[in-house]
């Protein structure tokens, strides 16, 4: 039917099962992405000697890559743990909301219910927003050390850099793909 | 007896005399480097090391070294021209110079000059080279730093930035998760 407004649980399922964020989570994600992006570009600088005007392009170009692909592994992460934390956190938040407002007596089970269901989904989102970051984060980080210090540590600087940046981030967005 | 006395009197003068006819001096000399790495801006260690092998003393003994041009190399420590008034048959001498390569790149490292009298009665002098090290590389400092310098300060700097981006999310996730199991917790206790 056109028009018909959907109810607030039907638009926490249709959240749950689609992969899409928020403009406040995108913001976030591609946020720390950048960050994370760039840390490595101090090792380079510092450590291999990398010069900072000849590089600027090159740097430029692939912590934009970087980002995009972290971005897009904290997207898939945060979808995949949510469902988790999700059923781990349902008794625990239950029991929150419905201490907060059992004594109130103008609302009915029905939206003490969907006000539990909404709290739910976002300690859910929070969580698994928040661990995804983390997670995603420290496997950049070791894995790029791991690349450009033992791997890789006979190519020249500039070589270096975009393979370790490349297969990083590209390490990173193949694993949140998968669907465990 | 005075003609024993007579016949040990001249050999003695034939022996004494024997003495006097020595053979001329004969310098050698080396000139080698003191450095495992020679990087530009880092100090060079140039060693020269004179052996006189002949028979007599080598006397106005001058070493000079001009292969490193003052616009490559710039002179720390030492100097390129020296003088030795005297130098024994089987003694030697050494000298050492520091420098500093302005440059990287390759560098061919030539003989230095010795020149000496070869005896007193000299008025010559004889012209010799010392040792050449020969064709070499002066290492870019960039690259030698990258290889073994430790960075340790570096890494530190490079620690400290990594902490927000682990440790904030980390606690947050922490704390959300601690309240939500302890709530979990205390009504399994009470069920």
């Amino acid at each position: 039917m056109v028009g018909k407004k959907l109810t607030k649980q039907e638009e926490l399922l249709l959240q749950d099962f689609s992969r899409n964020v928020t403009t406040k989570s995108s913001a976030l994600f591609y946020g720390n992405a950048l960050i994370v992006s760039a840390i490595p570009l101090w090792l380079f600088w510092r450590i291999h000697q990398m010069d900072p005007y000849q590089s600027a392009l090159v740097w430029a170009a692939m912590t934009i890559v970087s980002t995009y692909l972290v971005a897009f592994a904290y997207r898939n992460t945060k979808f995949i743990l949510k469902h988790k934390v999700a059923q781990r956190r349902e008794e625990a938040v239950n029991r929150e909301v419905m201490k907060s407002l059992g004594d109130d007596k103008k609302m009915s089970r029905k939206e003490k219910d969907e006000r539990a269901l909404w709290k739910k989904n976002e300690v859910a989102d929070y969580e698994a927003t928040t661990f995804a970051i983390f997670y995603n984060n420290a496997f950049y980080l070791v894995l790029a050390i791991i690349l450009s210090f033992y791997i890789l540590k006979t190519t020249t600087p500039t070589i270096n850099y975009i393979l370790t940046i490349s297969a990083t981030s590209g390490i990173l967005a193949l694993f949140s793909t998968g669907s465990q | 007896m005075r003609l024993q006395l007579v016949l040990i009197g001249v050999l003695a003068v034939c022996f004494g005399n024997a003495d006097e006819d020595h053979g001329p001096a004969w310098l050698l000399a080396s000139k080698t480097l003191h450095n495992q790495f020679v990087v530009e801006g880092k100090e060079l260690v140039v060693e020269y090391i004179i052996f006189n092998v002949g028979e007599s003393a080598a006397t106005n003994v001058v070493l000079t070294e001009e292969s490193f041009h003052p616009e490559d190399f710039e002179l720390v420590r030492g100097m390129t021209k020296t003088k030795w008034d005297r130098i024994a048959p089987g003694a030697n001498v050494s000298h050492t110079i520091i420098l500093r390569p302005r440059v990287y790149g390759f560098f061919n490292m030539t003989a230095a000059d010795v020149s000496y009298l070869s005896s007193e009665d000299a008025s010559e002098p004889v012209h010799s080279y010392t040792s050449a090290p020969g064709e070499g590389g002066i290492m870019r400092y960039r690259d030698f730093d990258r290889k073994f310098s430790p960075h340790i300060l570096d890494w530190a700097a490079f620690g400290m930035m990594t902490v927000p981006s682990l440790c904030i999310p980390f606690m947050l996730w922490f704390r959300s998760k601690s309240k939500y199991e302890t709530i979990a917790q205390q009504s399994r206790k009470t069920n």
